[in-house]
C-alpha cells in the first residue's frame, strides 16, 4: 500500500512550522497533515484515510523536544518528546508517576521510540469500521467519519462514535495538564480537559492552522501517587480497549485529593465526575473503591468500535478503576 | 548411543542461518528482474454478486499502466484438489467473498497500479450471501456454486464398529457442542510471486515461463499453472526462494501465483505481485470455524466405549483443501487412543467468506479440542485423574485402528509419563492456589499423508545426489525449505550416510528445472519422506564409493566405515579411527581441505601417487575415496525415492484415503494457567510438551518446532480469532488479528521422546504439527482446574471466560457476550445469522465507479 | 510526482538519491539501495520486521519517510555483521534456533542490538519487554532468549580476552 502523493515541508523551528501551516491551509483545512512520530498518520495515509496535499514533518524542530522542570515545581514537556523519553524520565517518575506509567504502556517499545506525547494527545479516534483500507471501506459502504453518511457502530445513527485510544491523555487529565497551542495568531494555553469535543469525528478543538507545542503539568499535582491500568489482549503492541488513570494525594491515611480518568471507551478521554468528591477525606477501603468503580463505569459508554464486547470493556473500567485506586492508595 | 551417529542427533545450526541473520537471504519480494512490472489486484467489495460487466479502458489509458487482466484472459478453472476445481485466476462471472479477485492492473509502479485500480468500472448484481454454515446448508437458491446443492461442498458419514452398542455399554456419556472459531496462519512473509517469460528461439514467441514464488509446493504450482495457462509442465519452471513461513497458507496455489503468470503473459514482461497484509487475510486458507457436536461414552474404569462426532466446517467460498480437512477431522479421531466404536458425520459447507484450507495440524486441531475437553469432563465424572484416564485408553501397537490406520511406533505412553513427571503433576495437581490450575491433553499427527492428493503411483519424494572430484556432495531435492529446517535435515541425512562433514554437503532444493519431484512441504511429510529418499540416494552413492575404496584398500566392502570425512577399515577404525577424539579428526580434515583448496588437483594427484606407492592403506580421506570411485565408475551419482507402503495406505471405505500415514507423531502436554476471576483474563505460565518424533535428527530444530506448535496453539486458545460482520473481516491486519507478542508468551519446555519408527529415516517422524492440537484443550482443562468453568468456545477471550464464571455463580451476566451463555453456544453471534448482505453498498464514495447505478439489494423471501 | 534529491547515510556510507517525498524509508532501502534485509510484514506498523536504527534508536522504517531521515545515521541489518563475519548475536540466533523462517529475524537483530547497546546485561523480563515490538510466527520467542543469553556470554568472553 503506497502513500498518497504529497509535498513534504520540513520546518526547523516552531515559527517556520506555524508559517507553513498558515500558508498551506487550503480552503477546507484538509490539505495539510502534521507528522510527528508518524505512528498514527503513516498507517492512516496508507489506508487513504488522509490524502493531504502537504505533510508538515515536525521531526526537525529540536525546540519542541525535552522535559524541562520549572522553578515553581511544575514541568514543561515539549510536544515532540518521545513517549520513550517520558517513560524513562526519572523526574517524571518521581513527580508525575501516572504519566510515566501510562506512557510505558503505549503500543510497543519501538513504537514508543517514535511516538510523541503531542501525537498521543492528538491521536485520531479509532474504530474497526474506520481504520481499514480504502478497498475494505468500500465493502462496508464507508462510514460517517470518512466518506460515508452512516455509523455502523450505532446502526442508523448519524453521530460518529469512534473511540479515543490514547493512553497518556487520561493520565494528563488527572494531573490537570494544560497544553500550549501555537498559530500565526499567537499562542494560547488551554486545559487539556477543554481540548476534546466528545465527538468521534471532529474530536479535538484544534484549528487547521494550529499546532500543539508544549504540555504543562502544574506544581499542584506533583507528587500525586499514580496508577494506570490498561485493558489489552496482548501484552504489547495493542491500543487500549479500556484504560483507567488515577492520581491521588493522601494525608494521614485519608484521601486528600484524587482524580480518575478513563480512556478508550468514549470518543474522548474523560475525567470521572464526582470521583474526587466521593473519595475526599475518606480512608480508602474496598467498599469505597467499589463505589469509585461504579462511578467510572457510568462514565464509560463503549460501543462496538474495538475488539472485545462493549459490555465487557465497561465492566473492566469498573474493575480497573477499583483496583487502580486501591493500588494508588497502597503505593 | 552418542557414538552411533556423527551428524544426526546433534544440535545443528540451520545451513541457511547466516543468510537469515544477515539479511542476505532472498525471499521472493526481495527479487527483481530487469524491466519488471508491478501487479495490483482489484478485489470484490461484495460477498456475493454476479459480474455484469467489467470496464477497464479508463485504467488502461493511465500513463504507466501496461495492461489490465480480467477473468476471461485465463478462463480455465483450477483448484488444489482434483475434485475441487472451482477457482479461476480472476472472477469469470461471479464473486463469492469480499476480497475475491476481479481484475489485475500491471503498471510500472505500485502507486500507479493502485491508482488505476480505482478506474476500473465493475457492474455487479448483488446476490444474497451466506455467512453462517448452518444457515447456508438450508439454501435452495442463489447457491454459491451451482454444482453444490445446499451449499454443501462435501459430507461424509462414517461408522466404524458399533457405536450404538458402544454407547449402550457406557456407564457415563457426555454430550456437548464445541465451537472453535476461525484462525489463520499469519506467516510473517506476505505472499509474493514473480513471473517472467522468455522468448523461444525457434518460434520467436513467448516460450518458457519462470516463476519465483513463496510456495510450500513448487510442483503443485507448476501443475496448476500448466492447467490454467495451457502450457506443458516442462515449459514452466518454478523456483522457491526463501519462504517466510507457511503453516499451510502457502501449501496450495494461491490466486496471486496464477494471476502473476497470466499478467506476465498479457503484459509481455516480468510481473511481480506481493500481497498487502490485508490481501493475505483474504487469500486465507486457514483453519475453518468448526462446530463440533461430540458425544463420548466411557465405562466406570475409564475405558472409552464409543465416540460420535458431528462436525460442521465453515469452509468459505471455495473448496481449497476442504474435502481433505473434513476427512482428517473424522479420521484422526482414531490412532491416538484405542476407540472401539466411532460414528462420524462431517459437513464441509460453503459460505461467502475467504476459502479455508490447510493450517498446521490440518483438520485435527478443533476436534481434538472438543475431544480432550470432553474426556476431561468424563474423568471428573468418574473421579479419575485426567492423566490416568488417558493412560487407560492407550493403543497396543503395532495395530490397525478401527478406522483403518496403521500404528507402529507409539511414544504416547512415554510422552504422558514425562510431562506428568516434569510438571510435578502428581504433587501439584489440585493443590495450587485458588485461580491457578493444571490441565493435560494429548494429540497426534501424520508424518505425511500415505496417499497423495493427485491419485497416482508416483513416489512422493525423489532425491538425486551428485558427487564430484572436488569431494563436494550436492543433493538435489524438490523438498521445500519454509523455515522448518528441511534443507538442513536433507544435508544431515546425506552427511550421516556418507560419513562426511556437513559443510561438504550442498543442498539444491525446490527448483523444478534442477530438482527431482517432491510433493512439497505440508502434512509434516518432509523428514519422513524426503528424508527417506535422501537416505536411499546417499546409500546408493555410498555403495559406489565403497566398492572403489574397498578395491583400493584391499578389503571387503562390508569392512568399511564411513565417518568424519574418512573411510576406514573396520578393525583399523576400532584401533585408531573411530576411537580418535573428534578433535583430531577435525584438524586432519581441515588440513586436507586447506591444502586441497590451495593446490587443487595437482596436490591431490600427488597424494594419490604417494599413497599408491605406499601400498594399500587402512584409511582413505573422503576426497580420495571419491576420486577413486569416479576413476572406477566414471560418474558418481545416486538416486532415491520414497512411496508409502501399501499396508499404510488405509481402509476401503469412501474417504479412507485421508488420515492414513506411514507413521504418527504423539504429544502430551501439561499447561499451567491462572485465571483472574474478576476480569476473566487467562495467563499461561508454562507448558510442558513431550513430543514423540521418532528420532530427533536435529534436536534444536525439533525443540523449535515443538515450541512453535505449542505457542501457535496458545494463540488459537487465547487471542486469535478472525472476526466477521456480514462477510466483512473486521481484523485483516496484524494489529487487530492478535498473534501473541513475547510479553504474554509463556515458557514452553519441550521434551523430546524418541520411539524410533521402523520405517522413518533413522527412525524419525514428524515434529512440526502434532503438538499444536493438544495445547488448546490443555489450556481449557487447566482453566477448568483453576476456576471450575468448562469453556466450549475458543478462543478463551476474557469476556467468554468472565461470562462463564458469572454463569457458574448465577450472577447477573451483564450480557458480556451479547446475551449468549458461552457454556452452551448455539450459534455464532458475530455472524448474526444474516442470510442477506446488509451492507450499504459502495455508492457513497466519490471514487467508486458503480455510484451511478446503485445496485438494489435484494431481500430474501424468508 | 517530482523526485527530490536527498542524502542518506546508511551503514556508515553516504548515498545521494532522487526520491519522491512520499517514499517510505523501507521502500527506499529495499528498492533504491537494494538493501532487502529489512522486510515488510504488515501495513499497520505492528510487526517490526522493518526495524532499523536511526541514530542508534530502533524505529520502524515502514513508518518513516525517507526524506525525513536526512542527516541521520541509519543502520540496517546489513550493517550488523562485523568485518565480514557474523556478529555474536547473529551467530547465536543460528546456533540456538532463534531464526526459523528468518523473515522477522532482521527486525529482531536490530531490536536486540539496540537493547544490548543500552543494557548489556538485561534481565529475562527486560529481554521479553524489549522483544515485544517484533512479531515472530515460528519460534514462540523461547529460543531467542537462549540465543541472546549466549550472545551476551560470547561478547563477555571476547572482551575478557581483549583485556
Amino acid at each position: 500500500m503506497s502513500l498518497p502523493e504529497f509535498r513534504l515541508l520540513r520546518p526547523r523551528s516552531i515559527e517556520d512550522a506555524v508559517r507553513c501551516l498558515s500558508e498551506h491551509l487550503g480552503k477546507d483545512g484538509l490539505s495539510l497533515r502534521m507528522l510527528a512520530g508518524g505512528t498514527d498518520l503513516i498507517p492512516s495515509m496508507r489506508q487513504k484515510l488522509f490524502e493531504p496535499e502537504y505533510v508538515l514533518d515536525l521531526r526537525g524542530i529540536v525546540a519542541m523536544r525535552g522535559i524541562r522542570p520549572q522553578g515553581d515545581g511544575g514541568v514543561e514537556i515539549g510536544a515532540l518528546t518521545t513517549l520513550r523519553a517520558i517513560e524513562r524520565s526519572d523526574f517524571l517518575r518521581q513527580h508525575y508517576a501516572v504519566l510515566t506509567e501510562a506512557a510505558a504502556t503505549v503500543a510497543s517499545p519501538v513504537l514508543r521510540n517514535m511516538g510523541t506525547i503531542g501525537g498521543n494527545i492528538c491521536l485520531d479516534t479509532r474504530c474497526l469500521w474506520y481504520n481499514q483500507s480504502l478497498t475494505w471501506r468500500k465493502g462496508c459502504g464507508f462510514c460517517i467519519k470518512k466518506d460515508g453518511d452512516l455509523c455502523h457502530v450505532a446502526p442508523g445513527g448519524t453521530k460518529c462514535w469512534a473511540v479515543f485510544s490514547g493512553d497518556t491523555p487520561p493520565a494528563l487529565l488527572c494531573l490537570d495538564a494544560e497544553i500550549e497551542i501555537a498559530s500565526a495568531n499567537g499562542v494560547r494555553r488551554v486545559p487539556l480537559n477543554d481540548f476534546y469535543t466528545g465527538l468521534g469525528d471532529n474530536y479535538r478543538k484544534l484549528q487547521p492552522n494550529e499546532l500543539v507545542t508544549r504540555i504543562f503539568l502544574p506544581a499542584s499535582t506533583a507528587g500525586y501517587r499514580g496508577v494506570y491500568r490498561k485493558l489489552r489482549v496482548r501484552g504489547s503492541i495493542d491500543y487500549p480497549l479500556a484504560g483507567v488513570a488515577v492520581a491521588m494525594k493522601s494525608y494521614d491515611g485519608h484521601v486528600a485529593d484524587a482524580r480518575i480518568a478513563v480512556t478508550a471507551v468514549n470518543p474522548a478521554p474523560l475525567l470521572v465526575k464526582g470521583a474526587g468528591e466521593l473519595l475526599m477525606g475518606k480512608p480508602l477501603d474496598e467498599a469505597l473503591a467499589e463505589a469509585v468503580g461504579d462511578l467510572a463505569a457510568k462514565t464509560a459508554k463503549p460501543l462496538t468500535t474495538s475488539a472485545l464486547t462493549p459490555e465487557y470493556r465497561r465492566e473492566m473500567i469498573r474493575v480497573f478503576a477499583k483496583r487502580a485506586v486501591l493500588a494508588a492508595a497502597a503505593n | 548411543m552418542s557414538g552411533e551417529f556423527s551428524i544426526i542427533g546433534k544440535p545443528t545450526a540451520m545451513i541457511d542461518a547466516a543468510a537469515k541473520t544477515t539479511g542476505a537471504g532472498k525471499y521472493t519480494d526481495d527479487l527483481r528482474v530487469p524491466g519488471m512490472l508491478i501487479g495490483k489486484i482489484l478485489h470484490s467489495p461484495y460477498p456475493h454478486a454476479r459480474i455484469r460487466r467489467i470496464e477497464t479502458s479508463r485504467a488502461e489509458k493511465c500513463e504507466g499502466v501496461i495492461a489490465v487482466v480480467v477473468g476471461k484472459d485465463a478462463p480455465n478453472p483450477y483448484g488444489i484438489l482434483p475434485v475441487g476445481h472451482d477457482e479461476y485466476a480472476l472472477a469469470l462471472d461471479k464473486v463469492r467473498y469480499v476480497g475475491d479477485n476481479v481484475a489485475c492492473v500491471i503498471a510500472v509502479s505500485e502507486a500507479i497500479a493502485e491508482k488505476a485500480l480505482e478506474l476500473i468500472d465493475v457492474d455487479y448484481e448483488v446476490l444474497p450471501a451466506y455467512f453462517d454454515p448452518e444457515e447456508s446448508m438450508k439454501a435452495t437458491k442463489d447457491l454459491i456454486h451451482d454444482s453444490k446443492p445446499g451449499n454443501l461442498e462435501k459430507d461424509y458419514h462414517h461408522v466404524f464398529g458399533d457405536p450404538d452398542k458402544g454407547f449402550s455399554e457406557a456407564d457415563h456419556i457426555a454430550e456437548a457442542r464445541f465451537i472453535a472459531n476461525e484462525v489463520t496462519h499469519a506467516a510473517m512473509e506476505p505472499h509474493s510471486t514473480l513471473a517472467s517469460f522468455e522468448i523461444d528461439p525457434h518460434t520467436g514467441k513467448a516460450g518458457r515461463l519462470t516463476v519465483w514464488s513463496s510456495t510450500q509446493v513448487p510442483y503443485y504450482l507448476q501443475h496448476k499453472l500448466s492447467l490454467v495457462l495451457e502450457m506443458p509442465m516442462s515449459q514452466i519452471r518454478v523456483i522457491k526462494p526463501l519462504v517466510g513461513g507457511g503453516f499451510g497458507g502457502k501449501s496450495e496455489v494461491i490466486p496471486l501465483e496464477i494471476i502473476a503468470a497470466v499478467a506476465a503473459r498479457k503484459a509481455q514482461a516480468a510481473v511481480k505481485i506481493t500481497y498487502t497484509r490485508e490481501e493475505v487475510f483474504w487469500a486465507h486458507r486457514g483453519r475453518p470455524r468448526t462446530i463440533i457436536d461430540l458425544k463420548t461414552g466411557i465405562k466406570q474404569d475409564g475405558r472409552i466405549t464409543a465416540v460420535k462426532a458431528r462436525v460442521v466446517q465453515d469452509g468459505g467460498a471455495y473448496c481449497s483443501y476442504g474435502v481433505v480437512t473434513i476427512l482428517y477431522s473424522g479420521a484422526l479421531l482414531g490412532a491416538l487412543y484405542d476407540i472401539p466404536n466411532i460414528q462420524y458425520d462431517g459437513y464441509r459447507v460453503l459460505t461467502n467468506k475467504p476459502a479455508c484450507g490447510a493450517m498446521r495440524g490440518h483438520g485435527t486441531v478443533n476436534v481434538r479440542f472438543a475431544f480432550e475437553s470432553q474426556l476431561d469432563e468424563l474423568a471428573a465424572k468418574i473421579g479419575m485423574d485426567p492423566a490416568e484416564i488417558r493412560q487407560h485408553n492407550l493403543l497396543k501397537p503395532p495395530c490397525i485402528t478401527v478406522n483403518g490406520l496403521r500404528v507402529q511406533s507409539y511414544g504416547l505412553p512415554e510422552c504422558i509419563e514425562k510431562t506428568v513427571e516434569r510438571s510435578g503433576w502428581k504433587q501439584r495437581k489440585g493443590k495450587l492456589l485458588k485461580g491457578r490450575g493444571l490441565g493435560i491433553a494429548c494429540s497426534h499427527y501424520v508424518s505425511g499423508a500415505a496417499n497423495s492428493i493427485i491419485r497416482s503411483d508416483m513416489p512422493h519424494s525423489t532425491v538425486n545426489i551428485k558427487i564430484d572430484r572436488d569431494g563436494g556432495v550436492v543433493v538435489y531435492t524438490g523438498a521445500s525449505e519454509i523455515g522448518q529446517g528441511s534443507d538442513t535435515m536433507t544435508a544431515q541425512v546425506a552427511a550421516e550416510v556418507l560419513g562426511c562433514s556437513l559443510p561438504r554437503v550442498r543442498v539444491i532444493a525446490a527448483d523444478t528445472d534442477l530438482t527431482p519431484i517432491d510433493i512439497g512441504s505440508y502434512s509434516s511429510r518432509v523428514t519422513f519422506m524426503a528424508g527417506n529418499a535422501t537416505l536411499r540416494a546417499a546409500t546408493e552413492v555410498k555403495k559406489l564409493i565403497a566398492a572403489a575404496a574397498a578395491k583400493q584398500m584391499g578389503c571387503a566392502v562390508e569392512d568399511l566405515i564411513f565417518r568424519n570425512d574418512q573411510v576406514f577399515k573396520q578393525n583399523a577404525a576400532a584401533a585408531s579411527g573411530a576411537g580418535l577424539a573428534n578433535e583430531s579428526i577435525r584438524s586432519k580434515r581441515d588440513e586436507a581441505s586447506v591444502s586441497g583448496r590451495v593446490e587443487g588437483q595437482i596436490l591431490r594427484g600427488s597424494l594419490q601417487q604417494k599413497r599408491k606407492e605406499e601400498g594399500p592403506k587402512d584409511s582413505l580421506t573422503f576426497e580420495e575415496a571419491v576420486v577413486a570411485a569416479i576413476d572406477f565408475h566414471g560418474t558418481l551419482t545416486g538416486t532415491g525415492s520414497y512411496a508409502p507402503p501399501q499396508e499404510a495406505r488405509g481402509g476401503k471405505h469412501k474417504g479412507a484415503g485421508v488420515g492414513p500415514s506411514p507413521a504418527y507423531s504423539y504429544s502430551a502436554q501439561v499447561a499451567e494457567v491462572s485465571v483472574d476471576e474478576e476480569t476473566g483474563e487467562v495467563v499461561v505460565h508454562k507448558v510442558w510438551a513431550a513430543h514423540d518424533c521418532g528420532r530427533a535428527l536435529n534436536p534444536v530444530s525439533v525443540e523449535g518446532q515443538i515450541i512453535g506448535s505449542v505457542w501457535m496453539g496458545m494463540g488459537q486458545a487465547l487471542t486469535e480469532e478472525m472476526v466477521w460482520k456480514d462477510g466483512m473481516l473486521m481484523n485483516p491486519g496484524l494489529l487487530e488479528y492478535r498473534s501473541p507478542s513475547s510479553v504474554e508468551s509463556p515458557e514452553i519446555e519441550p521434551i523430546i521422546v524418541e520411539s524410533i519408527d521402523p520405517e522413518g529415516p533413522f527412525g524419525a517422524k514428524e515434529c512440526s504439527e502434532g503438538s499444536l492440537a493438544a495445547t488448546i484443550p490443555a489450556i481449557a482443562n487447566a482453566i477448568y482446574d483453576a476456576v471450575g468453568v468448562r469453556l466450549h468456545e475458543s478462543p478463551f477471550t476474557p469476556e467468554r471466560v468472565l461470562a462463564a464464571l458469572r454463569a457458574k455463580r448465577n450472577a447477573k451476566s451483564l450480557g458480556l457476550t451479547e446475551g449468549v451463555d458461552p457454556t452452551a453456544p448455539a450459534r455464532f453471534r458475530e455472524h448474526g445469522g444474516s442470510l442477506c448482505f446488509k451492507g450499504k453498498g459502495p455508492e457513497r464514495h466519490a471514487l467508486d465507479p458503480s455510484r451511478n447505478s446503485a445496485p438494489a439489494v435484494p431481500g430474501r423471501a424468508d | 510526482m517530482k523526485k527530490e534529491l536527498i542524502e542518506l547515510r546508511v551503514n556508515g556510507r553516504p548515498y545521494e538519491l532522487a526520491i519522491e517525498p512520499n517514499a517510505l524509508l523501507l521502500d527506499t532501502l529495499r528498492q533504491d539501495l537494494e538493501l532487502t534485509g529489512s522486510k515488510r510484514g504488515c501495513d499497520d506498523s505492528s510487526c517490526g520486521a522493518c526495524t532499523v536504527l536511526i541514530d542508534g534508536v530502533a524505529m520502524m522504517s515502514c513508518t518513516l519517510l525517507a526524506a525525513s531521515c536526512e542527516g541521520q545515521e541509519i543502520t540496517t541489518v546489513e550493517g550488523v555483521s562485523e568485518h565480514g563475519a557474523l556478529a555474536a548475536i547473529q551467530k547465536a540466533y543460528g546456533d540456538w534456533g532463534g531464526a526459523q523462517c528468518g523473515f522477522c529475524t532482521p527486525g529482531f537483530m536490530m531490536t536486540v542490538k539496540s537493547l544490548l547497546a543500552e543494557n548489556p546485561a538485561p534481565t529475562e523480563a527486560e529481554v521479553r519487554a524489549a522483544l515485544s515490538s517484533n512479531l515472530c510466527r515460528c519460534t514462540g520467542y523461547s529460543q531467542m532468549y537462549e540465543a541472546i543469553r549466549s550472545a551476551i556470554a560470547a561478547e563477555r568472553q571476547v572482551s575478557a580476552v581483549a583485556k
